[in-house]
Parts: structure tokens; C-alpha cells; sequence
């Protein structure tokens, strides 16, 4: 099983953490711009199958805030994100733990399509929307992701 | 209002992310710790989403490293909140703060069953994921049986049904015996007829779990596998968003081949014969590409391809060609595809002959050792070592000597640990052998241990042909300029031993090689000095007729060191120096070294020990079973070393010395004539070689009044071997096993009466360990019987035969035990009154055609039941006037092992006798204090008094007190059997009688001393 996701910046800080397990093994890492992106799993998974789940986290990502930067994790990790420019108007809050548990659940490889990763993300952001239409304020805040 | 709050968190992330330093950060983290307190504290006017805000704080803080010992309680209760974001933050900072053991999980099961049974489907999906995040017990126990319904229910979306499938896998792995899984064999071959490929990989994942746990109930899944495999390898009906890179999910085509991985084999020959196509496909089909994730993709089912086509053992000719591949693969440019190419090698040796082919690609491996990835020379390393054998040793081992000039340090003390190890396994001839071992310490001797000189010293010691050339090439090396530490120990050592062999070539006079070992004397440490002096000692003894100069000047060092601050070379030197000066008495004590007894080689051992990697494990597994593959290793197969297993381990010959097969006997009783003591241990061999090596050399100039007690010992060692082997297997019996014990038993057995746990019996089947717990009069044993084969072994059968003395209860001993998997059985023992009886274990198995059985002795004695107790002098006097009645037992003991008194009192504490140092005035008088449990006696105080000769250390006096008669005798005796050397058993049973006691010294009466003797 998968033990750990952990992604990192090139200083070493972490940007994700998610353990599933707490026993080492071995790991693979793939490296993008500023971040590294770690997996850590025992000997029942097979190391370049791993590395590709790497590849299909990075890329819904990727499509979820067009063309994900470090940034993103750090201020997505939580927030209610509107993004002006986008035509779906609000993606989702908790967004990087909402994909990653769309992709890796308790160990385990749950979906490999990103096209159903995003799809399911969608709705849970629709869903959000939804309930927060009332209250939500729209505001830009794509000021933070070109600090 | 929700978005300010929100804001606070972009806030407080901006704040954290402008801190200059780490004080900074934990400063206004403790900040807004200080702040969420005192939110939560007045709960009431938290509206929902504020609490949903904090608890976010929290978690972000929680990333940071910082505890967060609070606010649970508001996470868990998010969980019940109507609408979806707070429920959705509160499932998901549940499950990334809590753990299964979490008490407040317990309030939120009923709504996480809720959310599960309801019909709301994103409330099921995160339901479902908080509870395969955590899996706790209790979360099983109430939940299971909704996540199996959720899996199977046809009316559910895929979405849910793929998140119940690993939701259960998840609580079944944590809590097999919870979730009850029978009679899901069939519904799991309903689901692998799943057409959505996310279910699909989701229920593979669990197949996988079940598989693993009890194969045997899902045989009905292994045909759907395979049709699943095909499905995808023929790219059929597989929907374009699962497609990665053109493969089609290469996930779940790694996860199906691991399944049927799981199945031990594949007894259908149509199953059998439609995977294969299969698997040759992707064999076939792979080839490398420019795209970095195709190649990773592809690859990835490549080489789960390879893993099964090795478990389910094909045809020659589809490994040959799985080779083939790998070939290729060590070969290309992506460093992890060469990594992988290069582990799977190795993996490959271990199952059939396809060493050969792996041969053809040895070049290739070796250019690996220069790879700029470190990991990958790893690898190439293992795999080097693994396929070496006696046709490409030279080369390999070579090679390995080449690189360990280049190689990084960290690398240095394994390159050269498993040179030394090929070097000595596929010597073809053994100054080859030698040359090697010494360009090792040429090249790296920082990372060549103790262990590796020792055994070159073993080899040159134990064949003839050798010496002289081996001499020749330390003194070769004798030369250079600056040479490593090790090297001196071993030239130093080569050259008094062997260098007198040298005597008429050139540069290699007594003088000559006197004066260029002396040249490095300065530079050594202490150690190394005291070889060196050794080594001045055997070539003033090897100069005959002696040079008076070389004499003068070797008196002069012995005479130097002999105020030497070091103990051990202040000893040689004083001997050495008196020694010497006696003349033809140097003869005989500096006589050349025996041979060695053969063993084990400590490396091989170390290697074995040090071992972490399996496939580096298994490898030297390999190495080890594959004993007769080299024409050359010939092992001599002396009864007295035992066991045919160990014979692959077994010193190498050349084999035209086999005429000379029986040197070891004759060579041990030269040893005991010329008068040095019994160096040669008789009995199998140990892993200790520094005991071998400097042993001999501290005991060449023993102290005179040692070489006179000498009579007395020899005797006694000779009858050492056969009295161990009739008291190793208590009645003796019909003995007629084939199947020969490793190691001596009555060795181990007597090791186990003063320890609690190790090794009582093994063969090159089973290995029985005990480990024992004691507790007053009361003992619990359990005994590991280890099946060391690949097959199982039968019929096994325990029966304790206990003597009266004690209650045993042995716990069920299974009939079978499995290839490679060890049994424990508890031993219950209850001790009921004094006794030496030993309990015997009457221990039977089957493997094969073989019948073995053995009897064993327990070490349930005497000793275990006793608790060392301190007893101060206040308590001591009135309790032994107190117990000086009728019971007190006195008696002189003949025959003692001499041994000094320090070590005596180290025996008696290891009886657990507690020796009370400074109570009686005179040194050479111990006594000693404990109590004895048993049923009848409850616990009884026993004393002990021993008094020692110092004139004749084979004798002494020894009395028991306590307060019971029969203890005090069975204790008397019990010591006495252990201070009488262990092997001479045979006088045992007669002890001496009492003779006249020694006239005690008379001293004043306030004296404890002499109240004592008074007492007596």
C-alpha cells in the first residue's frame, strides 16, 4: 500500500503531508519546477506504476488551476478559491486534499483517471458552491497567486 | 461575514509565510493558537462557519509541525453539520487529526452510519473516505457490513461503490477478525465482471487483500484475472480517459498480475495457457520511447510481467528471453529502467538456471559499477556478487579490486567485505586467493576488518603449498612506502610465522626482515605492537644457530616495552624477553601455529548478519545452497566437524593435498607435546576468530606455574570431547539419525542453564530455540521450532518426560510445520521441590524420507529457581549460626577446574548465587547468598562458602547452609557439577572423600574470619 504523499518545495518545506501508514519503505520522487512530489509505499506496489501516479496527481492539478504553480498548494490548501479568469466560475475549498483523497484512498490507488478525478472535484465544488451561494462574496484573489 | 473569516486563514498564511525566521513562526503561531482557544472556549456564539474557519487554522498549524492538543471535539462535531462545507471540513480534519484509538471518534459513528446508509451520495463519499483514512476497530464492528452493502448494491454510481471497495479493503486490513469476509469468494467474481474500470481497480485492490490472506477460497477469481488482463493487454472496450499515455491503465494491469501473484500457481492449462499469451504480448510489445511517462508506464507493466513469469515458473525459453529484455534494460538511458533492469537480474538468479544467460551480459553490468546514480552501482554490485561463480570469479572479483580505488567511501566496506567473500568462495587456486585479500588492504584498508586477515591467516596457516608464497608477497608489500595499518598486522604476522620458509631468497635474512618490520613499529598502535613483538619472538626462534646481534637487538625492544604502560604488551614482552633467553625452551613453546579447526567463515556469517535488502539476502541464500558448483572447493569431511550442511562453508584445499586429509588430529597432539597449551579447541567451530588468532598468541609464554598444572588440563581436555558426546543426548539410545545436529548439545544445553533464551538443538532442518521466563517456583518456557527447509516438516511430535520434581505442561505441538515458518509452544513448569533431575524433551519430525529424533535435555535445573539475594555481614552471622545445625553440608571438592577466583564469583552470580564480596576477611574465600523457590520449600534462604586453595587451585571446600536438608545436599552437589570441569562429567558421581581439613588460620575471635571458621 501507499504509505505516505508528501509533497515539498526545493527548500525542503513541506507543502502537502498526507500518512496513511507510519512505517518506512521505499519511495520515488519526480521533480517539478519549485516542487518535489514524494510517494512512500511498501513492497506491494510496483515503484514505476507509482512514479505514474505522481504524473496524474500533477496533471489534475494542473487542470484544476491551470497551470498549478507552489503557490497554489499553499494558499489552496483551504481556501474558498474564485478565480475570474476561469469558466467555472468557483472551484472547490480543501481542493489539494479533495483531489489527492479523489486519486489515493487509505493507501490505495482509488481512481487513475484524471478526467474522473476532475469530474468528481467538479461536483463537490458545485455542491459547495451550492451551499455557500449566499453568503459568498465574490472577490479576486488572484492577487495572492502573483505575489 | 464567511468570507472575512476565510480571509483570517489567507491571513494568517500570508503572516506565516512572511515570518523571517522559525522564533518568528512559532511566535504568531502560538498566537493564534492562543486566539482559536479562546473562540472555542465560549462555544455558544461560534456560528458554523466560524468554527469551520479555525478548525482550518488548526489543521494548517498541524502541518506546520505544532501540536494541537485541542479543539477535537469542534473538528468531530463539524462531522454532524447539515449542510456540505462544514461537514466536509469536519470529515476531513477528523481524519488527518485523529487516530483510530481517538476516543471522540466514538461520537461520530452514528452519524458518519448516517451519512453511509443515507442517500446522499457526496456525504456517502466522504463518510466513506474519513473511514478508510482512520479504519479503527469500532469503526469496523458497526460499519462493515454498510460499506459491503454499498460495494455490491447495483444501484449505487461507481463513485461510491470504488471508495466502499477500498473503504472495506481498509478496515479489513486493520481488522481482519472484525470484518467477516466468508462467502465473499463469490461476490468478489461478481465484481471483477465490473465493467467501469475505477471499480474495477478498486476491487482488484481489495482481490489483492483477500488473496493474500486465504488464496484458497477465491480460486473462482483467478479466470477473471486473466480475462481482465486480456482485456486490457488487447486494449478492449477500455473507455479513452483510462487510457495513460496509450496504455491502457497500466494500474490496473500492475494490480491484476500482482493478484495472481498471490495464487501459488496456475493449475487450469487453459488459464494457464491464455495468460501466457498475455504476458508474451507485453513482453513483446514494450519497447522504449522518447516520453518519460510512457516509458515509466510501460515499464511498469513490464516488469510486473517479469515478476509473475518468474513466480509461475516458465519455460526455459520465455526466461531466456525475460532476460534478454533486462539485458536490454541495464542498457538505456532513463536511470530508474537501469535500476530496475538490474534488481530484477538479481531476482532472476534465484529462480533457474538462467545464470548463464545473465553471464552473456556481465560486460554491461559491470559498466553499470560506473553509473553516475549511486543507487544503480548499488545494484550493479549485488548483482555482480550474486551471479560470480568459479568460471568468472577471476574477472568479476577483479574488477570489484579496480573500482574500490574509485569508489565512494560509503561503498568501500561492502565492495570489499564481498570481494573478500568471492575471493575465498571461487578461488580457482589459493595464491590467487591470497593476492587478492592482500591488494584489498593495499587499497582500502580502513574498510578491511579484522575478520578478513584473520581468515587469510587461516588459509596460509592451514596449507603447506601456501606458506612460503604467501610470506613472499607480505614481504613484497613490505616495501612499499607507506602501507596500511592491517597490512603490517598481516605481513608482521606472515613473516614470523612463515618467513623463515624464506630464508635463501634474496632480502629476506632473518636480519632483513627483522629490521623492515621493525621499521613500522613506530607508527602502529598497540594492538599491532603486540603482534609485532610476537612476531620478533618467532624470528629470534626461527634464527638457528642464533645471530647474537639480531638477539641483542630484539632483547633491546622486549627489554623497552617491558615497563610498557599497555598490560598485554608489557606481558609478551617479559615472557618473550625470558623466554627467549632460555634458548631451546623457545623451540618448543614458539613452535608454529597449529592448524586451524575448520568453520564457518566469519564473513560469510557477518555478510549473512548484516544483510537488510532481500534480494541481496536471497542472493547470498543462493550462494550458500549452491555449495558443489566449483571443481576447485574441495571440503574435507571430517566426522568431527559434524554436519554435512556446513560443508560448503568449509575450508578451501587444494585437492592435491587430499592425500593429507586427516593433518588437523595429528597436528593437535603435536601441539599438546610441545608443551603449548591446548590451543586447538576441540569442539566445532565459533564464529570468534580473534580468540583463535590472539588467543595463541597471549598463551605462547605462559606464566611457569601454568606449564607445570599443564599435566593436569590435558587429560582433562582430551577427555573433553567424548564426555560432551555422552552426556549431549541423555539416553544415549538407538541413535541411528541421519540427519546429523549442527553445533554441540550438551554445549548449548549448558549455555541455556545460565541464560534464558538462545539455541538448544539444531539441524539442517529444524532449529528448536527456547526462551524462558521465571518467576519464583514458577517457570514459563517457549520453545521455536523453526522449519529451516522449503518443505514441511511432518509427524513432529514433543513429549516432555519431567521428573518428579517438576509439573510441566507442554502446550499442543502441531503435527506439520510449513516451509520456513517457525511454531512457538509455551511450556508451563511449576517446581516442587529440590532436584538435579534434568526434564528431557523427547522431540521426533519427518522430512523426507528422513525419521529424526532426538532426546533433549531441558535447562529447567536447579539454578532457575533461585533469586540472588544481598545479604549485608549484620545478616549474614546470625542467619548462618542459625542454619549451622544438622542440614549444614561441608565438603572438600577435588578436580576443579583451576580457574581464578574473579571468575568463580562470575560463576556463582551467574547461578544466580549472590556473591557478598568483603564478608569474609580472607580473599581467597567466597560466599555467597540466594534463595531457592519451590512448591514445598516456598522460599529458602541458601548459603554459600567457598574457600579456595591458592596453592592448588584444583581443589577446595565448599559449604551449604539452609534450612532444608535435601536442598542443601541437591544444591551442594548441583555446584559442585559446575565447578568441576563441566566435560569431565565421569568423576562427577565419585566425588572425593573428605579429607583432613586444612588447619584454618587462628585468628583473633572478633574477626569475622574467624568466626566463621569457628562456626565451621
Amino acid at each position: 500500500m501507499i504509505r505516505a504523499v508528501m509533497v515539498m518545495n526545493t527548500q525542503g518545506k513541506a507543502r502537502l503531508a498526507k500518512f496513511y501508514d507510519f512505517q518506512d519503505s521505499r519511495l520515488v520522487y519526480k521533480h517539478y519546477a519549485t516542487l518535489y512530489f514524494v510517494l512512500v509505499f511498501d513492497s506491494s506496489e510496483n515503484e514505476l506504476a507509482m512514479l505514474d501516479l505522481i504524473q496524474v496527481f500533477v496533471e489534475t492539478l494542473d487542470k484544476c488551476f491551470k497551470n498549478v504553480c507552489e503557490l497554489d498548494l499553499v494558499f489552496n490548501y483551504s481556501k474558498v478559491f474564485n478565480d475570474e479568469f476561469s469558466l467555472n466560475p468557483i472551484l472547490t475549498g480543501e481542493k489539494i486534499h479533495t483531489i489527492l483523497d479523489e486519486i489515493i484512498f487509505g493507501g490505495q490507488v482509488l481512481e487513475t483517471s484524471s478526467t474522473e478525478v476532475m469530474k468528481a472535484v467538479e461536483e463537490i465544488s458545485r455542491l459547495e458552491t451550492a451551499s455557500n451561494s449566499i453568503t459568498l462574496v465574490p472577490k479576486a484573489v488572484s492577487g495572492w497567486r502573483n505575489r | 461575514m464567511a468570507l472575512s473569516g476565510m480571509r483570517g486563514l489567507s491571513v494568517f498564511i500570508s503572516d506565516i509565510r512572511n515570518c523571517q525566521n522559525k522564533e518568528q513562526e512559532r511566535l504568531r503561531v502560538d498566537k493564534e493558537l492562543g486566539n482559536v482557544r479562546t473562540r472555542f472556549k465560549n462555544e455558544k456564539g461560534l456560528s458554523p462557519y466560524e468554527k469551520k474557519k479555525y478548525v482550518w487554522k488548526m489543521l494548517y498549524i498541524y502541518m506546520l509541525g505544532y501540536d494541537v492538543d485541542f479543539g477535537h471535539m469542534e473538528a468531530v462535531s463539524l462531522i454532524s453539520a447539515p449542510k456540505y462545507p462544514e461537514k466536509q471540513v469536519g470529515y476531513i480534519v477528523t481524519a488527518c487529526l485523529l487516530n483510530e484509538n481517538h476516543d471522540f471518534l466514538r461520537l461520530a459513528i452514528n452519524t458518519v452510519r448516517n451519512d453511509i446508509i443515507g442517500r446522499n451520495e457526496t456525504f456517502q463519499c466522504l463518510a466513506l473516505t474519513m473511514v478508510g483514512n482512520i479504519g479503527g476497530r469500532e469503526f469496523a464492528e458497526s460499519l462493515a457490513p454498510d460499506v459491503q452493502k454499498l460495494l455490491i448494491s447495483s444501484s449505487c454510481r461507481p463513485l461510491v461503490r470504488k471508495k466502499a471497495a477500498l473503504c472495506l479493503l481498509r478496515l479489513f486490513r486493520k481488522n481482519p477478525d472484525v470484518v467477516n469476509v466468508d462467502g465473499w469468494a463469490d461476490r468478489m467474481a461478481q465484481l471483477l465482471d465490473e465493467r467501469d474500470l475505477g471499480v474495477l481497480t478498486s476491487s482488484m485492490s481489495l482481490l489483492v487483500a483477500l488473496v493474500a490472506n486465504n488464496h484458497e477460497a477465491y480460486w473462482s477469481s483467478l479466470p477473471k484475472c486473466v480475462k481482465t488482463l486480456e482485456r486490457l493487454a488487447r486494449n478492449q472496450d477500455i473507455p479513452q480517459e483510462y487510457t495513460y499515455y496509450g496504455i491502457p491503465s497500466p494500474w490496473l494491469q500492475v494490480k491484476t498480475m500482482r493478484a495472481l501473484q498471490y495464487f501459488p500457481t496456475i493449475e487450469d492449462p487453459n488459464t494457464r495457457r491464455a495468460l501466457f499469451e498475455v504476458l508474451q504480448r507485453i513482453l513483446m510489445g514494450t519497447d522504449v520511447v522518447k516520453n518519460v511517462n510512457k516509458n515509466n508506464a510501460s515499464h511498469a507493466v513490464l516488469f510486473e510481467a517479469l515478476a509473475l513469469v518468474m513466480h509461475l515458473d516458465a519455460e526455459k525459453e520465455m526466461m531466456s528471453q525475460c532476460v534478454a529484455l533486462l539485458g536490454k534494460f541495464i542498457a538505456v538511458r532513463e536511470p530508474n529502467i537501469r535500476y530496475l533492469g538490474l534488481e530484477n537480474m538479481s531476482r532472476m538468479l534465484l529462480v533457474t538456471d538462467v545464470q548463464d544467460i545473465i553471464k552473456r551480459h556481465q560486460a554491461q553490468i559491470i559498466t553499470s559499477l560506473k553509473d553516475p546514480d549511486i543507487s544503480i552501482r548499488r545494484r550493479a554490485l549485488d548483482l555482480l556478487y550474486g551471479m560470480c561463480d568459479i568460471t568468472n570469479a577471476k574477472d568479476i572479483v577483479e574488477e570489484l579490486l579496480q573500482y574500490l580505488s574509485t569508489a565512494e567511501f560509503a561503498m568501500r566496506e561492502e565492495l570489499s567485505l564481498k570481494a573478500a567473500i568471492l575471493a575465498e568462495k571461487f578461488a580457482p587456486d589459493l595464491s590467487w586467493y591470497v593476492d587478492v585479500i592482500l591488494q584489498l588492504i593495499d587499497k582500502a584498508g580502513d574498510f578491511v576488518s579484522d575478520d578478513i586477515w584473520f581468515r587469510v591467516v587461516q588459509f596460509v596457516t592451514n596449507n603447506e603449498d601456501l606458506q612460503p608464497y604467501a610470506a613472499a608477497k607480505a614481504r613484497e608489500y613490505l616495501d612499499k612506502p607507506a602501507i596500511h595499518e592491517t597490512m603490517v598486522k598481516v605481513s608482521a604476522y606472515l613473516l614470523g610465522e612463515f618467513g623463515h620458509l624464506l630464508a635463501r631468497r634474496p632480502g629476506c635474512s632473518p636480519k632483513e626482515i627483522f629490521s623492515i618490520i621493525h621499521e613500522k613499529l613506530p607508527t602502529v598502535s598497540s594492538f599491532t605492537v603486540s603482534i609485532l613483538l610476537s612476531t620478533y619472538a618467532k624470528i629470534l626462534m626461527h634464527t638457528q644457530p642464533p645471530d647474537p646481534e639480531l638477539q641483542n637487538q630484539i632483547w633491546a625492544i622486549f627489554n623497552k616495552y617491558e615497563s610498557c604502560i599497555d598490560a598485554e604488551i608489557q606481558q609478551r614482552a617479559v615472557e618473550y624477553h625470558a623466554m627467549s633467553r632460555k634458548g631451546a625452551a623457545l623451540m618448543d613453546i614458539l613452535a608454529e601455529m597449529p592448524k586451524f579447526p575448520e568453520r564457518q567463515s566469519a564473513l560469510i556469517k557477518k555478510a549473512e548478519d548484516t544483510e537488510v535488502d532481500t534480494a541481496e539476502l536471497s542472493a547470498i541464500r543462493l550462494r550458500a545452497q549452491q555449495q558443489t558448483s566449483s571443481a576447485l572447493v574441495v571440503t574435507d569431511q571430517r566426522p568431527a566437524n559434524g554436519t554435512p550442511s556446513n560443508t560448503q562453508l568449509g575450508l578451501v584445499k587444494i585437492p592435491s593435498m587430499s592425500s593429507n586429509v586427516d593433518h588437523n588430529l595429528p597436528d593437535q597432539d603435536i601441539s599438546h607435546e610441545n608443551g603449548t597449551l591446548s590451543i586447538v579447541d576441540p569442539q566445532p567451530p565459533s564464529a570468534d576468530l580473534l580468540v583463535d588468532l590472539l588467543g595463541p598468541l597471549a598463551i605462547e609464554g605462559p606464566p611457569s606455574s601454568d606449564v607445570q598444572s599443564q599435566p593436569n588440563i590435558v587429560p582433562g581436555f582430551e577427555d573433553a570431547p567424548n564426555a560432551a558426546e555422552a552426556t549431549a543426548i541423555v539416553p544415549v539410545g538407538e541413535q541411528a539419525n541421519s540427519v546429523q545436529p549442527i553445533g554441540n548439545i550438551a554445549e548449548r544445553f549448558h549455555a541455556l542453564c545460565l541464560k534464558d533464551s538462545g539455541v538448544l538443538y539444531e539441524d539442517p532442518n529444524i532449529q528448536i530455540g527456547i526462551k524462558a521466563e521465571w518467576r519464583a517456583h514458577q517457570g514459563r518456557l517457549v520453545l521455536f521450532l523453526g522449519n529451516k527447509n522449503t518443505g514441511p516438516l511432518v509427524s513432529v511430535q514433543a513429549i516432555i518426560l519431567p521428573p518428579s520434581y517438576l509439573k510441566m505442561e507442554l502446550s499442543l505441538v502441531p503435527e506439520t510445520i510449513p516451509p520456513r515458518a517457525q511454531v512457538q509452544c509455551p511450556l508451563e513448569v511449576v517446581n516442587l521441590r529440590p532436584s538435579r533431575d534434568v526434564a528431557v524433551l523427547d522431540f521426533s519430525y519427518k522430512f523426507g524420507i528422513d525419521m529424526v529424533n532426538v532426546k533433549l535435555r531441558l535447562p529447567v535445573v536447579l539454578n532457575k529457581f533461585l533469586q540472588p539475594i544481598p545479604v549485608s555481614a549484620e545478616e549474614f552471622f546470625p542467619q548462618w549460626r542459625s542454619l549451622s545445625g544438622p542440614p549444614l553440608k561441608l565438603q572438600v571438592v577435588r578436580g576443579v577446574r583451576p580457574m581464578p577466583l574473579l571468575d568463580m564469583a562470575n560463576l556463582l552470580n551467574n547461578l544466580r548465587l549472590m556473591v557478598c564480596s568483603g564478608l569474609d576477611p580472607n580473599p581467597n574465600n567466597l560466599v555467597a547468598s540466594t534463595s531457592f523457590y519451590s512448591e514445598s520449600t516456598r522460599a529458602m534462604l541458601c548459603l554459600v562458602r567457598i574457600e579456595t586453595d591458592p596453592a592448588d587451585r584444583t581443589q577446595l571446600r565448599m559449604t551449604v547452609a539452609s534450612g532444608d536438608p535435601t536442598l542443601t545436599f541437591e544444591l551442594k552437589e548441583f555446584i559442585k557439577e559446575q565447578l568441576v570441569s563441566i566435560p569431565t562429567v565421569s568423576r562427577a558421581p565419585t566425588p572425593a572423600p573428605p579429607v583432613p581439613q586444612p588447619t584454618s588460620p587462628v585468628a583473633a575471635l572478633t574477626d569475622p574470619g574467624a568466626m566463621l571458621a569457628g562456626l565451621l
